[in-house]
């Protein structure tokens, strides 16, 4: 069964990562654009990387695309602390310099649209760590995104360095899901009679 | 190094499986008690004892550590306060507590002072920080020294309702002892 489809956005298109584009991925680690992290060393944690994205997936722990234009990895488009209970989810786009904020923001609401369409997520996170380019808050702004608390040194750059975070959230007018008999569809997380979403 | 811990008039403890059923009901019993986290009040012996367990388990995995606070003269529970979500990456974890009226801002002080102090400066973490309903009171937050930073939207739901919360925090070197 898949769980992260293909989708795609003017520009571009977001797809599950996939061992063939390890090389691509490994070019994106080498660029990392949060504070305090570091190149990635060593190309065989992709591999394992990869085996996590699908098990969270299947798991709805998690959600990870590569965003691809033209034929090349440029991103990730990504999803985590997935609360599916309280229908919320924190989200996060790393990219090239070479990804432009107007594929990362179409990237984004591609990722979004989906899973508010298939999962009922309606509660959207996201973090902007200090350091990071101005240019993602403003992204998060036109997207609707409201700040709604800044975390002062809730995120750690060295042996004793910190920075603020800011959270961010946007809360769809999707209506909540209402439950229906569980078990008369076998497809996870589907037991809520709200519209099917996109193909997974 | 120990996690159980004496004020002048308090015992900062963690608790006993076998012997703090009985008292965990009574402190938890009281829906006001646990309303800012939220979460509804215990009803029966068989809950407390679960309790206990998780917190035992979350214990032995480091995940959390929850304190019972004995009044040394009385032998009662006044109050129950923890950490929980502890990132070791991040240094922070997120503190809760539940209260009785018996632990009042004098006696917050009396006992976190230890607690805060084994946080800070033989766990190292750096951050603390507590999130409860939006509109709690916070007077005894900010009088310990915790700054508000937001309020984070739609992140529970509890009788039908979403629920916001707010969210403070406390660095190392900012609590307010006295």
């Amino acid at each position: 069964m898949k769980f992260t489809p293909e989708l795609s956005f003017p520009g571009g298109r977001i797809k599950p990562l996939h061992y063939d584009d390890i090389d691509q991925l490994f070019r994106l680690y080498q660029t990392p654009e949060i504070p305090g992290q570091r190149p990635l060393a060593d190309k065989e944690h992709l591999n394992r990387m990869i085996d996590y994205s699908v098990q969270m997936a299947a798991t709805q722990r998690g959600i990870m695309w590569a965003i691809e234009v033209d034929g090349e990895i440029e991103g990730m488009v990504s999803g985590f602390d997935w609360q599916a209970s309280s229908l919320r989810i924190t989200m996060r786009v790393d990219g090239l310099p070479t990804l432009t904020p107007e594929r990362r923001a179409a990237a984004l609401t591609a990722a979004m649209e989906f899973l508010g369409s298939k999962y009922h997520l309606r509660n959207f996170a996201y973090q902007w760590i200090e350091g990071q380019a101005e240019v993602l808050r403003t992204m998060l702004t036109n997207l609707g995104f409201v700040r709604a608390a800044r975390l002062r040194h809730a995120w750690r750059t060295g042996q004793d360095t910190f920075v603020d975070v800011e959270q961010y959230h946007l809360i769809t007018d999707a209506a909540k899901p209402q439950p229906r008999r569980l078990g008369d569809d076998d497809e996870l997380g589907q037991n809520l009679d709200a519209g099917k979403g996109a193909d997974a | 190094m120990s996690w159980n811990m004496e004020t002048e008039r308090y015992s900062v403890r963690l608790p006993v499986s076998d012997t703090d059923g009985p008292a965990l009901l009574d402190l938890l019993g009281s829906s006001a008690i646990s309303a800012h986290i939220p979460r509804a009040a215990m009803s029966t012996e068989n809950q407390a004892d679960d309790e206990l367990r998780r917190m035992a388990m979350r214990f032995e995995g480091r995940e959390a550590a929850f304190w019972l606070i004995e009044d040394k003269t009385t032998q009662q529970v006044i109050a129950r306060i923890g950490i929980q979500y502890i990132n070791w990456m991040m240094l922070n974890a997120q503190l809760q507590w539940e209260l009785t009226p018996a632990c009042d801002l004098a006696a917050l002080r009396e006992v976190l002072t230890p607690v805060i102090n084994y946080l800070m400066n033989e766990l190292h973490l750096k951050r603390l920080e507590m999130r409860q309903v939006h509109g709690t009171d916070s007077e005894s937050l900010t009088a310990l020294g915790f700054q508000f930073e937001g309020t984070l939207p739609a992140q529970a739901e509890f009788n039908g309702e979403d629920i916001d919360l707010d969210i403070y925090s406390l660095l190392a070197g900012e609590f307010v002892a006295d």
